[in-house]
């Protein structure tokens, strides 16, 4: 699956199909920290994600 | 419908967010419903806003004030006579604040809110980039204290009657437990919503019960999200390590926030009487209201040389 954390980390993972929050804990992201889509639609992070989805993770934290 | 989707708990729509404290799914529909459900119960059980009120929202143009302009007028319809005006404050922080005050103009101009933007060049005689030159690891405290005071002079040129800002859940959980780490008690249970007594304008936090992801997630849903830079000064602050650590442990542990709330009110409520807090004075240099003989910015600029 592509897993694009910004636009300057996009990482290609060889995962079997696990809850989207289980592969952000993965890769050290707080899932509390990010809103998830799927193929462009928003979803929340118990949902299954599988090995041809491209999952975005949107940081949400800014400071000012 | 894709296989393994959660469904919201409400309907048969795919779930855009889990609840954990109510354990729930919620599709998009029904979470903007349950945002806005949320913010209009505490606003009524708190009184934030009272008919004839002209409420004036402190609006950076950043996720947090956007969100709180769009859903209190959204939410205007449900009051008699209340008016809204927005105010932005230019700090003068370069290669940032120009984004955050563009957006705050489109804001304000789709949903034609009145917009006054206050400058700290045209207030205290210098950008804060440039009051900070030499102290920047101050930089959080300093624009805190300046940009208070900018938003009190704007909501008084606005004739505001309340000053609305955007905390949200977060950022309440993240200031008790910074005061906290200080040792600030006083900080810790000085409550600026209440007991003015006529000296300054109450404000108002509409969102601090609701979680930033939540705030995020609604303007989401709102066509609203809009990515911009993140303050340059903040990896100074002290801030962004409670707000890492905080949120870890509300992770691993679903509640901690809002129990760091509820213990503040705990100790505002037994600390009352006991704990010995200055009375309101008036600045000897300015006249605002302050605790001590100066106010914060008369004490800083004193401190400056200024």
């Amino acid at each position: 699956m592509k897993f694009i954390l910004s636009d300057k980390d996009v990482r290609v993972l060889e995962h079997s199909p696990a809850p989207v929050e289980q592969i952000l804990l993965e890769l050290g992201v707080n899932p509390l920290e990010v809103i998830v889509s799927r193929d462009g639609k928003l979803i929340s992070e118990d949902t299954i994600v599988e090995a041809d989805d491209e999952i975005r993770a949107i940081r949400i934290a800014h400071g000012g | 419908m894709q296989p393994n989707v959660p469904i919201c708990s409400l309907c048969t729509e795919p779930a855009v967010i889990y609840q954990r404290h109510e354990d729930r799914h919620l599709c998009g529909t029904h979470f903007t419903a349950d945002v806005k459900r949320r913010v209009a119960d505490i606003i009524t059980i708190q009184k934030m806003i009272v008919p004839h009120d002209r409420v004036a929202v402190a609006l950076s143009g950043g996720k947090d004030s956007t969100a709180l302009l769009l859903l209190l007028n959204n939410l205007l319809p449900q009051w008699h006579d209340v008016r809204l005006v927005a105010i932005t404050i230019d700090e003068g922080i370069g290669g940032y604040r120009e984004d955050t005050i563009k957006s705050a103009e489109q804001v304000t101009g789709r949903l034609g809110i009145e917009h006054h933007c206050i400058s700290f060049s045209d207030l205290f005689g210098d950008s804060l980039d440039t009051i900070l030159q030499g102290r920047e690891t101050q930089a959080c405290s300093i624009c805190g204290i300046l940009r208070k005071k900018a938003l009190v002079v704007g909501a008084g040129q606005a004739g505001a009657t309340k000053l609305a800002t955007g905390h949200n859940l977060d950022d309440e959980a993240q200031s008790v437990l910074m005061n906290v780490f200080r040792g600030d008690l006083s900080r810790l249970i000085r409550n600026s919503s209440i007991g003015s007594s006529g000296k300054f304008i109450p404000r108002i936090k509409p969102f601090s019960l609701i979680s930033e992801k939540e705030i995020a997630l609604y303007l989401m849903l709102n066509d609203a999200w809009c990515e911009l830079p993140e303050c340059p000064y903040t990896r100074y602050a002290l801030r962004r390590e409670v707000r890492s650590m905080l949120s870890g442990f509300e992770y691993k542990h679903p509640g901690t926030m809002l129990h760091l709330i509820e213990s503040k009110e705990k100790i505002e409520r037994c600390g009352k009487g006991s704990v010995n807090l200055e009375p309101l004075r008036s600045c000897r240099e300015c006249g605002d209201p302050c605790s001590g003989d100066l106010c914060q910015v008369c004490l800083l600029r004193q401190s400056s040389g200024h």
